[in-house]
């Protein structure tokens, strides 16, 4: 029997059993297609974080305050400790080789007010780097100036919601705002951007650091984030940076530096762990699917006894009845998965369509893997029914009878 | 057709196709399994999660300082608007309030000898051994006395305890806490992670002491206990109305557990029924099974129900008789997918026992209840079509 035979062989059965075949291809679909598209959640999700955390370049070094010996803990994230990171620190580690940028943050809420509008914001003084390290820019009016490293300019950059909320459509650039106890005047306005790594950076009211020491009367940094070129070898940098504070504090290490790589690896980690678990979740339903196919193959088989005793009489032997089941089910797989695989990416085109924002797409070995497991549950499934046909008596069968 | 006739008609169908009705049972019972699996699962994370939260009890208001709505961070950065131990003690002597604790937290070396560690230091009140259920293993905790006149006491977790004084008593000792001296009082028991934070690996010392090595002006957060005769709205508005009369005007925050435990309480239900659903999809491939196999008994059986029809049998009897085996699939396929579940969890427990599955009467009497109905769905259009069948065809197609 050639090939072409048996295609048009099974696509008779499927006509013959519209019904049938179209749910059969449903189930199959819908594994698939169930498949396919929860992982497609998965990998949007690790490509949506890799993606905000690669807009800030992907060589980037956080230093914090304090320090914790358990490894593999959460970093110690309060900022507060006895001896503050200060500027004077932060300029040290800006000399040392391979440093591109340096910002320092010094970061505190405060009420900023013009008139009798009044808004309470997160406030961070920093310096004119901090648009270089975060890649972000003014939507109007001007950075705050290089001055501003070393002076406490009484200047002062609005997050795009604050200037609204302040100034409603009016001009602000020029205008004065009360910060705190303090006058400041409005040098630029943010451009429209949304949250970066957990900070609205719409509500949002930047100042030169040495402001900011005033107005919190503290000089103890809470980050310090650098841009570090790409040729640098950061675990050396890193280590560089222990040994200056080393040096500056008297020999305590007193800090903790977070590699941008090393929060990408670790929510990479999580993700993709969280991926393949819905993945299998999913092919869950892919198992279903098989089982259904063994049953309607099995009744298929007893349906068909004398087709295939016909068969075996005029000469087929066993392995090309247990071909033809096995075919049958081969068949309604591919369809079924082509069915599931065109729904799924209609759904995801749609998708990405209305949300452009959340990059919603399958990694690489999804649509072979969901084929894959699909192809082989349809196999393992069919086989049982395939073995009962071949084994039919062509005699008994021919009369229909039982064995 | 009574009640006893159709049942037994309906069993005997299924029974003598029994392969075809093994294979249909087990499929949509490995649906039902996913589904109550992952809803026990979410549902256990939620149980887990509010069991975390509900640990220091339900009467709790938290003040922070400013004004801005940052969940959780605003408390640790600088403020131009400190919450101050004044206020702390002022919250105190409102009425039912049964204790405050002022927080700030912070990162500190700790020195004994030549032995040093970097940790985490917690700036609290007397009041937190009693609000926060921390247990004492030796010693006393720190003393409830005046917040602003601060003593160098300090109280040591755990772990802590192990890796500075491991198999010695600690109490009576002198610690180095950021370069001040403190003499330890007491060491605690064990007490685990509260939100990625470990509450073991900490020294506990005076607030005030803990402004003073930090160098801040601002608590970080004020825990006030409340008597569980008073509700969190009057307690909130009087602490409220206390903090603008001694401020000028509301530059802090209040949140109420209440709040807290909604607001948690709606995301994990979100998340749960998350899991349901990504269950459900095999639940629906097991529903499109019991069609399919319906629709072929249906077509198989022709001949039957026009004999039925013929006898005097009415459509309706034919469409119930139908949906009937429909029925005993889904609820048999939901009774085994329930043990299924059952038998895996007791395999799991024995395995990892601390995993937080919750397996509630809801979730597997929901199940059967979406089993039975799923069944019947299923086989509304099979039954359909066989009242559809006119008698004489019927007959006629032998």
């Amino acid at each position: 029997m050639q090939l072409y035979d048996q295609l048009t062989f099974n696509r008779q059965i499927f006509l013959r059993h519209r019904m049938r075949t179209f749910l059969l291809l449903l189930a199959v679909a819908i594994g698939v297609a169930s498949v396919i598209l929860l992982t497609s959640l998965g990998e949007g999700a690790r490509r949506y974080i890799d993606r905000e955390f690669s807009a800030l370049g992907n060589r980037l070094l956080v230093v914090l305050p304090g320090r914790k010996e358990t490894t593999g803990g959460a970093p110690p994230i309060y900022g507060s400790v006895p001896r503050d990171l200060t500027l004077e620190d932060a300029n040290a580690l800006a000399r040392i080789s391979g440093v591109l940028a340096m910002a320092p943050i010094i970061a505190g809420t405060t009420s900023v007010a013009r008139g009798s509008r009044s808004r309470e914001v997160i406030t961070l003084g920093t310096t004119d780097a901090f648009f270089r390290v975060r890649k972000m820019d003014v939507g109007s009016g001007a950075r705050l100036t290089a001055r501003s490293q070393t002076e406490a300019l009484a200047i002062c950059v609005l997050g795009i919601t604050l200037k609204r909320e302040l100034f409603g459509s009016e001009r602000a650039l020029g205008e004065w705002v009360r910060v705190g106890d303090r006058r400041m005047r409005v040098v630029g306005v943010l451009e429209e951007r949304g949250e970066s790594l957990g900070l609205d950076m719409r509500d949002l009211l930047l100042i030169p650091v040495r402001t900011a020491e005033q107005l919190f009367d503290s000089p103890g940094l809470f980050r310090v984030i650098m841009d570090i070129a790409p040729s640098a070898d950061s675990a050396r940098i890193e280590q560089k940076i222990l040994d200056t504070i080393g040096h500056r504090h008297d020999g305590d290490q007193d800090v903790t530096v977070v590699s941008q790589d090393a929060m990408l690896a670790a929510f990479n980690n999580i993700l993709t762990a969280v991926t393949l678990a819905i993945t299998a979740i999913s092919s869950i339903s892919l198992l279903v699917a098989g089982i259904l196919i063994m049953n309607i193959s099995l009744i298929s088989v007893s349906q068909r006894r004398s087709e295939i005793g016909l068969l075996k009489a005029i000469g087929a032997n066993s392995k090309q009845i247990k071909q033809l089941f096995v075919g049958e089910s081969l068949m309604l797989i591919s369809m079924g998965s082509l069915a599931g695989i065109a729904f799924a990416f209609s759904l995801i085109v749609i998708v990405t369509r209305l949300w452009p924002a959340f990059p919603l797409w399958p990694p690489v070995w999804a649509v072979p893997a969901a084929v894959l497991m699909a192809v082989l549950t349809g196999l393992v499934f069919s086989i049982t029914p395939a073995r009962r046909a071949a084994a039919l008596d062509p005699v008994l069968a021919l009369r229909g009878l039982q064995k | 057709m009574n009640l006893r006739d159709s049942s037994s008609w309906i069993l005997r169908a299924l029974w003598i196709q029994r392969t075809r009705t093994l294979l249909t049972i087990v499929g949509f019972s490995i649906g039902i399994a996913a589904m109550v699996l992952l809803s026990a699962l979410g549902e256990g994370l939620r149980l887990f999660v509010l069991n975390e939260f509900t640990q220091f009890g339900s009467h709790i208001v938290a003040v922070t300082p400013g004004k801005t709505e940052t969940f959780g961070v605003a408390g640790l950065l600088n403020t131009t608007r400190p919450l101050s131990l004044d206020d702390a003690s002022a919250i105190s002597h409102l009425p039912n309030v049964e204790q405050v604790v002022p927080v700030v937290m912070g990162n500190a070396k700790i020195k004994i000898g030549h032995r040093a560690r970097y940790t985490d230091v917690a700036g609290v009140g007397g009041a937190a051994v009693s609000g926060w259920k921390l247990e004492l293993a030796e010693g006393t905790f720190l003393p409830q006395d005046d917040l602003q006149r601060p003593r160098s006491l300090a109280v040591l977790g755990h772990t802590l305890r192990q890796e500075l004084f491991p198999g010695t008593n600690p109490v009576g000792e002198f610690i180095r806490i950021g370069g001040e001296r403190f003499r330890i009082v007491g060491a605690l028991e064990p007490k685990g992670e509260f939100l990625g934070t470990d509450l073991d690996d900490m020294v506990f010392i005076p607030a005030g002491k803990g402004l003073q090595l930090f160098n801040r002006q601002s608590l970080m957060e004020v825990d006030i206990f409340y008597n569980p005769r008073s509700t969190s709205t009057a307690m909130a508005e009087r602490i409220s109305r206390l903090l603008i009369e001694r401020h000028g005007f509301e530059d802090f925050t209040l949140v109420t557990q209440d709040q807290v435990l909604a607001t948690m309480d709606n995301i994990l239900l979100v998340l749960s029924l998350a899991a349901a659903g990504l269950g459900a999809i095999s639940l629906l491939v097991g529903a499109v099974g019991i069609t399919t196999i319906l629709m072929i008994t249906v077509t198989e059986r022709t001949a039957e129900v026009g004999l039925l029809r013929a006898l005097g049998g009415t459509v309706s009897t034919v469409r119930l008789l139908f949906l009937g085996e429909a029925l005993v699939l889904g609820l048999i396929g939901g009774i085994c997918g329930v043990l299924l579940v059952i038998a895996l969890l007791l395999i799991t427990w024995l395995f990892i026992p601390g995993l937080p599955i919750a397996l509630s009467p809801i979730i597997v009497f929901g199940a059967l209840g979406i089993a039975i109905l799923i069944g019947l769905l299923a086989g509304s259009q099979p039954a359909a079509r066989a009242a559809r069948l006119t008698p004489i065809d019927a007959l006629r197609a032998e």
